[in-house]
């Protein structure tokens, strides 16, 4: 076991140095400048563009700009090159934001996908189960955008709230109770958009794990000694049939920094997913690589976690 | 069984608990009736968040947003697009100019004159300057004194590479003649030229500066006549301006306002640490002198006509942003005091002007809250709060508008029709400043003759493409001023739409038509490829009319979609192209020197088209360094109409925007006695409707005004 955690970590890290290698380089072979160089704006000279350039390290040869610039992120140092900020402090802010929509978009979609999956599994065949299909693939087939544009417009032409943003912009005089429930509701459109898609394809995957287990031996034991159906489904087949899921969620872990770009522009929504987008348009390289290093962190952790989740839940694999 | 109770119970109290938080929601009509104070709110959006709230440093448009209502200039525009005081009450611009004493050069009847002699020449013509011709009369009546100033010895130190690359420390010791000092009136960029009738017509010329250099060490002796050049040249002018501020203006700190802060924020420009965009605007100053607490004497090292419109730039507050403030900021943040630049500075997120608004909170990517100011010196707005928002998404502000959560909505091309006589909203359109054109590269044939290009013009139906691509949202324009500004000539008139006209000048220009029906010369046919760049779509679909209505003539056409940043640094920057759709976005000051200038065609140049005509690039720095607008305007038609007639580029139109506002929105104004009056918000001449912004209020309810006229 410690012989594992020590060999996976000396991999991870070997990992992470070619994955800051390659996010350094795959940003400097795209073309294109930071965007305070604007190469059509006849108000900058040659003189403030090699200026610009020099302070941002730009006119060194990669190598050193490689280290300087872990250097500087490594020692919290970074800072963007949009607006001087610490690029850190900006994650921070942004990823509190998306955590939120995060959080209650991940407790949709597993909460309604486990019932919806489950359903689909026993009534296999049946109107339900086609139904579901049918959905699912829908679901899956429509773009976010779309999908998000229907509903905001719908939303707002029916009901008359406001749906953009974080909150009722000029709400501020109202008490604490609406002030909450606003945010609330201001959260309810974005996650459950940013849930469509997880519970349709979350969904197909319980119906088919669980369709795998039902067919199962000891399934058919447990119903041949006259276990009430119910039992049999939930406590023999559902159990066995969650194993995969359990090593699931160490995967949402990197979820938590991507964000989702396309939810967070249409809703006006300070996440951090808009931020990368912005940055990579605007070519912030040091904002832009310290998420994709971050993002690498977290998927190692995620593999990590899921991999002892495994030993964990089930018995059989040893390390 | 609990298992399934609980599969089936949770996610029913997650949706319940997430869709009842809509009842605790007001609706907008909720909202403004419940808070009255959302009618002293202005809320605006933006598709895109500010940079850096200093105006020295941003260069994006939310920013510059932003900061024109927290900051103030010495000046702004009015609505005739003149001057008008801001910060200054008023200013002068006259001129000092200088020239050395010519020891060398033969005056007429004296022969050789030294200095005293000289001015004494110039003085007796003064005196009698009626009696001698239009040009020269002007100039001399302009001069108001001379002086002859003594010679002297200066040194100046510089560093040279030398040529394997180690520097060295150079020493220019300059014997400078005796010279001559001219302060004129108004500035005269003819100056020199006229003076030539009275001390002969190689004065200035003879006039060689090496002789006055002696060079240390003497490696350098070669670079003398760059050093003469650069430390005694045969004549300068310098431009004066004096502005006369405004006493009593304050920051939004309580501290005044006064000419350190001027001196301070162009000094703040000029600081390499700072990185400031704006650095080529203010390269031509020489000195900024505080000569008292309200007057600021600003030189010019040479003749620079765009410069009265820079200090339109907003006022820095030295006491924040001085050393000791930024040392003290550094020490509280852990940074090095001695590098620590405005860049760095917190001040770029709490900025604090002495606009008409006074900054309160930013969240990026969210909104920017001002609050009005209310001692500015103007009277304070009649809005109490300013709310930026930033909404990413064209169709999510048009749902906000409609819902009144934004006061104002910039309406698209498509929707102009539908939106803009809509008897909910009142509506503003006016012209954009700036244009779309197709650029020939005029190196490479067959763009090196204006018949080809011509004939490409007129093949092209511009009306038609501002009809369907532009839902008829733009207008035609025939060169590179700004249609609304005086400088634009609207004699010229535009080529005509008319591709037989369009065959029969290519076939003068020797392109006829072979028997596939392509154009063809000496057996080469005439083909090329037209390139814009990805991701504007009305490029994109210029791109398609253009190849067609081309290809109708006979021109074999392809064309090429390129990213953004190939399109720039492989294409454009390094002239590798024939052809290309781009536009250009004008300021107000009619200086076309880096787009159209011949010194301006190399790689990595604006003039990429490599347009080069003597004529224009006189009048290009002609306009540079003209002064009087008159003079100005009519050499901006002059050079119009040059630019038009050789077509380096076919101008195809200037857009149209359309602005919806909430009709409940009005102008107040009080009259003597305090009492309101309302108005409609009018668009000044230039089209710009939040002029008298500071005057705008909400009403609960719409407005009714009388009939007009």
């Amino acid at each position: 076991m410690l012989a594992f955690v020590a060999r996976s970590f000396v991999q991870k890290l070997i990992t992470l140095f070619f994955v800051s290698v390659i996010s350094f380089a795959v940003i400097h072979l795209a073309p294109g400048e930071p965007s305070q160089v604007d190469p059509l704006n006849p108000k900058f000279t040659k003189e403030v563009v090699e200026r610009f350039r020099q302070q941002f390290h730009l006119d060194k040869p990669l190598h050193q700009q490689y280290l300087l610039f872990y250097r500087d992120l490594l020692s919290g140092k970074s800072v963007s090159w949009k607006d001087g900020r610490p690029v850190l402090g900006k994650i921070f802010e942004r990823f509190m934001n998306s955590l939120p929509l995060f959080l209650v978009g991940t407790l949709i979609t597993w909460t309604l996908s486990f019932p919806v999956g489950i359903q689909a599994a026993i009534r296999r065949g049946g109107v339900y189960d086609r139904t579901t299909t049918f959905m699912a693939y829908l679901l899956i087939s429509i773009p976010g955008f779309f999908f998000a544009y229907v509903l905001i417009i719908f939303v707002v032409n029916t009901f008359h709230v406001p749906v953009i943003g974080m909150r009722t912009f000029g709400l501020s005089g109202a008490g604490f109770a609406v002030r909450a429930m606003d945010r609330v509701w201001h959260l309810v459109i974005p996650s459950i958009l940013g849930a469509t898609a997880g519970i349709a394809v979350l969904s197909r995957y319980v119906r088919n794990q669980m369709l795998e287990v039902e067919g199962q031996d000891y399934v058919r034991t447990a119903r041949a000694k006259g276990l009430p159906e119910d039992q049999v489904h939930y406590k023999h087949a559902l159990r066995n049939a969650l194993l995969p899921f359990v090593t699931m969620f160490g995967l949402i872990l990197p979820g938590l920094i991507g964000g989702s770009v396309i939810i967070e522009s249409i809703f006006s929504w300070p996440g951090i997913g808009r931020m990368a987008y912005e940055a990579i348009l605007a070519r912030d390289y040091p904002l832009i690589i310290t998420v994709n290093f971050i993002s690498a962190i977290l998927v190692l952790i995620g593999t990590f976690l899921s991999d002892l989740l495994y030993m964990v839940v089930d018995p059989r694999i040893k390390l | 069984m609990t298992v399934r109770r609980v599969l089936i119970g949770l996610p029913v109290i997650v949706l319940i608990f997430l869709l009842q938080s809509y009842f605790w929601v007001p609706t907008y009509e909720e909202q403004t009736r419940g808070n009255p104070k959302r009618l002293q709110e202005y809320v605006t959006a933006s598709i895109g968040d500010a940079q850096l709230l200093n105006p020295i440093l941003s260069s994006d448009s939310a920013s510059s947003d932003i900061n024109g209502l927290v900051f103030e200039g010495l000046l702004d525009y009015d609505e005739n697009l003149n001057f008008r005081g801001r910060l200054s009450t008023h200013w002068e611009i006259f001129e000092e100019a200088y020239f050395y004493v010519n020891d060398l050069a033969t005056v007429p009847v004296l022969g050789a004159a030294d200095g005293e002699q000289v001015a004494r020449m110039i003085k007796e013509a003064k005196r009698k300057f009626d009696q001698t011709t239009e040009p020269l009369s002007k100039t001399l009546a302009n001069i108001e004194t001379i002086e002859v100033l003594p010679a002297q010895q200066r040194k100046e130190r510089l560093e040279e590479k030398t040529a394997d690359g180690k520097t060295v420390n150079v020493v220019v010791h300059i014997e400078e003649p005796p010279r001559i000092k001219l302060t004129l009136r108004a500035v005269d960029q003819e100056l020199f030229i006229n003076l030539k009738a009275i001390l002969g017509p190689t004065y200035f010329s003879s006039f060689h500066g090496d002789r006055f250099i002696r060079v240390e060490p003497g490696d350098f002796k070669y670079k003398k006549p760059k050093y003469a050049e650069a430390y005694l040249p045969e004549v300068e002018h310098n431009p004066i301006i004096v502005f006369h501020l405004r006493p009593g203006v304050k920051f939004h700190d309580g501290h005044q306002v006064d000419a350190e802060d001027v001196k301070f924020t162009f000094e703040a420009i000029m600081n390499p640490a700072n990185v400031s965009p704006r650095l080529a605007d203010y390269e031509p100053v020489k000195t900024v002198d505080v000569q008292d607490p309200f007057t600021v004497q600003i030189v010019y090292k040479r003749l620079y006509s765009p410069a009265l419109g820079t200090w339109a730039m907003g006022i820095l507050p030295e006491h924040l942003l001085n050393r000791k403030a930024l040392g003290d900021e550094a020490r509280r943040q852990g940074l090095d005091p001695d590098t620590m630049s405005i860049r760095q500075s917190s001040f770029n997120r709490h900025p604090v002007g002495c606009g008409p608004f006074r900054f309160r909170e930013w969240k990026s990517d969210q909104y920017v809250l001002l609050d009005r100011s209310d001692d500015y010196w103007e009277g304070p707005p009649n809005y109490l709060k300013y709310a930026y928002r930033i909404v990413p998404d064209m169709l999510t502000q048009e749902m906000e508008f409609y819902a009144g959560t934004v006061d104002s909505y910039g309406v698209q091309p498509h929707q102009v029709h539908r939106l803009k006589d809509d008897p909910r909203y009142q509506s503003f359109s006016g012209l954009s400043f700036g244009y779309t054109y197709i650029g020939y590269n005029l190196r490479r044939p067959p763009f090196d003759d204006v018949r080809v290009r011509r004939a490409l013009g007129m093949a092209i139906d511009v009306d038609g493409i501002i009809r369907y691509v532009l839902y008829g949202q733009g207008e035609e324009i025939t060169g590179p001023f700004p249609k609304q500004t005086d400088f634009y000539n609207h004699e010229v008139k535009p080529l005509p739409y008319d591709p037989e006209a369009a065959v029969r000048l290519l076939a003068e220009a020797g392109w006829k038509r072979n028997k596939k029906g392509w154009l063809e010369k000496d057996g080469k046919r005439l083909e090329f490829t037209l390139i814009t760049n990805q991701g504007n779509n009305i490029r994109k679909a210029i791109l398609s009319i253009v190849q067609d209505s081309w290809r109708k003539i006979g021109v074999d056409v392809r064309t090429d979609l390129l990213e953004w940043a190939v399109f720039i640094q492989e294409r454009v920057n390094k002239l590798d192209f024939d052809a290309l759709i781009l536009g250009w976005s004008m300021g107000i000051e009619p200086d076309l020197y880096q787009i159209w200038h011949s010194s301006q065609s190399g790689p990595y140049r604006l003039n990429f088209v490599g347009f080069n005509n003597s004529e224009a690039d006189e009048l290009i720095i002609k306009i540079r360094q003209e002064y009087n607008r008159e003079q100005q305007i009519a050499d901006c038609h002059r050079l119009h109409e040059i630019i038009a007639e050789a077509q380096p580029y076919t101008f195809l139109f200037v857009r149209k925007w359309t602005a919806l506002l909430d009709k409940r929105i009005v102008i107040m104004e009080r009259d003597p006695e305090g009492k309101a009056r309302y108005r409609k918000i009018t668009p000044t001449k230039t089209g710009s409707y939040t002029f008298f912004f500071n005057k705008w209020i909400k009403l609960p309810d719409e407005p009714v005004f009388e009939a007009e006229g």
